[in-house]
């Protein structure tokens, strides 16, 4: 079965033919009205991961970043020479096939774990946060509309505002996400931190070593994004300020890499 | 105490079950060398497999059975650290993620494989009118995943190679976490080791037409000995069973060739067409065998016809 690999191998050349280091351009929606807590927190992450292998971007906000997005409004994305990359673990391969990577010193069995971390975040933190955001009624009335539709006129946000839940509905349906109660999210939510929280135990980060790499940037990501966004009930955000390993940990990175922004740990 | 009671889907192929979800609670169940009554049924209806009655209770998810599994002291995970437990939960989300998607394609998406085993399959394996309906569903709902995993994109050729691709990484990395080792924290069977078996046996078992991932994982040799491992460990009796089926059917396939004696039935064929087309030949006096005016009658036929021209 050659097929699929000889595509990676494709893509592997032809990124690596672009000379490097390049300016990269991320999109996103706007941070302050539109942004929503999903988004924000894979912008996020894919921000704190650029700054960690020490490239220098420029976040570019767009109302329309959804639809600009090559993969089909998946936020944030990067523009970098002709590519353009969405997904926080597409844009990670990329910039490993430019040769900058956080994680190639580690030995196969810890890169094979730190996949596993990676899905487990991927897969707990986003789907909890799209049932927050879209399936929950009092987030979704008192925030998620509002928001998602600040940026259209009048007629329209209501259209997006109901495809787009249509659309996130279908999914976790599919993933098995739409027929869980609240507290059974909270409950998942809960496991992974406990998850997390046992791998950190004892040392700096996820990989046991000095420096950060994309495991430390998605987790942050997400835990950053729950508990500085305020939302009605903040049942996630409390969930996570009991972990007090995972909020030092993003408190670490905040500061070795956002030195002006300040967490809000309460 | 009671008896746990298991329903599950049948198996095949030299497998307990063929569905995922059901050979996790039965390989966690053996490894806990639990006492089972295990009910192989091919029926869907009225209960969603697999399912566990206990006490009068009945339990359907998987996280269910096993927290009952673990109530009742069942338990391969309490000598593990946290860590190693949290690293399960990773990979159990991992696998969900990344093989789930591949086995359903390769299930129910690939035509070849539909066509030729999977639909067959699960229309012998069902009773009279369930077998209209199951499968048609089967395949609908793993047209819905692909459509909402994958909501740009139209060409499956495009979608399928994502989820190869995908799933070949994951494989490579469960082979290397692997390692030399016997299961994958070291020397005892764990949870980990029953949900990556229920992924992988179901792959590399079944006899597909289209073994593109298939042959991925078989070339990942330490995974192929972990899943024999566990199989002729835990499930010698189907393995058993599977392999003499198919010898049997291998020696049957040898004595009771389909066209046994073909040279005298070619001969036979062969001596009654030519006797028809004699038979017919004479009848229409197309030919002519008369001992006599054969000499004679034919010489003056043919002048004449040369004659003409």
């Amino acid at each position: 079965m050659p097929y699929p690999l000889l595509a990676d191998s494709i893509t592997f050349e032809l990124e690596a033919q672009e000379p490097w280091p390049q300016l990269i351009t991320l999109y996103q929606p706007y941070e302050v009205e539109q942004i929503l807590l999903p988004d924000n927190a894979n912008c996020l992450a894919v921000q704190a991961f650029l700054k960690m292998c020490g490239l220098d971007f420029q976040i570019e906000p767009r109302s329309n970043a959804e639809y600009m997005s090559p993969s089909g409004r998946v936020v944030p994305f990067i523009k970098c020479g002709q590519f353009l990359v969405s997904d926080f673990d597409s844009i990670v391969t990329f910039i490993g096939n430019k040769g900058t990577s956080l994680s190639d010193h580690l030995s196969a069995n810890c890169k094979a774990d730190m996949r596993a971390y990676m899905s487990l975040v991927n897969n707990i933190f986003i789907n909890a946060e799209l049932y927050i955001c879209w399936v929950d009624e009092t987030t979704l009335n008192e925030v998620t509309k509002i928001r998602h539709g600040s940026v259209y006129p009048w007629p329209l946000n209501h259209y997006l505002n109901w495809q787009k839940r249509k659309e996130v509905i279908k999914k976790l349906n599919v993933l098995g996400w739409y027929n869980k109660t609240i507290e059974e999210v909270c409950k998942e939510v809960q496991n992974c931190c406990t998850a997390l929280s046992e791998r950190l135990e004892g040392s700096d980060y996820f990989s046991g070593e000095k420096t950060p790499n994309e495991l430390d940037a998605l987790v942050f990501g997400h835990i950053f994004t729950i508990i500085t966004t305020p939302l009605p009930g903040n049942k996630l955000a409390n969930i996570v300020q009991s972990y007090p390993l995972l909020v030092h940990l993003c408190k670490r990175i905040e500061t070795s890499i956002f030195s002006l922004q300040a967490i809000g740990v309460k | 105490m009671d008896m746990f009671e298991l329903t599950i889907w049948k198996g095949d192929w030299g497998l307990p079950s063929v569905d995922t979800e059901c050979l996790q609670v039965l390989v966690y169940a053996k490894f806990n060398g639990i006492p089972l009554k295990v009910n192989a049924v091919g029926n869907p209806f009225n209960s969603n497999l697999p399912t566990l009655k206990y006490n009068n209770y009945t339990f359907t998810k998987v996280k269910d059975i096993i927290e009952v599994f673990r109530e009742n002291n069942y338990n391969t995970e309490q000598d593990l650290s946290r860590k190693e437990c949290a690293k399960i939960m990773a990979y159990d989300v991992m696998l969900k993620e990344k093989l789930f998607p591949a086995l359903q394609f390769v299930w129910w998406i690939d035509e070849k494989n539909v066509n030729e085993l999977i639909r067959p399959w699960y229309c012998k394996a069902m009773p009279f009118p369930f077998n209209f309906y199951y499968p048609g569903k089967f395949e609908r709902q793993a047209h819905v995943i692909f459509e909402t995993l994958y909501p740009v994109e139209d060409d499956i050729s495009i979608i399928e190679n994502k989820v190869y691709s995908e799933a070949q990484k994951c494989l490579t990395l469960l082979s290397t976490s692997l390692g030399e080792s016997l299961y994958f924290f070291n020397e005892k069977p764990t949870l980990l080791d029953a949900v990556i078996y229920s992924y992988l046996a179901p792959l590399l078992k079944a006899p597909l037409p289209n073994p593109a991932l298939q042959n991925h994982l078989k070339a990942c040799t330490n995974l192929v000995t972990f899943v024999a491992r566990i199989s002729e460990k835990y499930f010698s009796n189907e393995c058993h069973e599977y392999k003499t089926k198919q010898n049997a059917r291998n020696v049957k396939q040898y004595t009771h060739n389909e066209f046994p004696n073909k040279r005298r039935t070619q001969l036979v064929a062969g001596f009654i067409a030519t006797l028809m087309m004699a038979t017919y030949a004479f009848s229409n006096g197309i030919l002519e065998v008369s001992a006599k005016d054969n000499e004679i009658s034919d010489i003056p036929a043919e002048d004449a016809f040369t004659n003409n021209e």
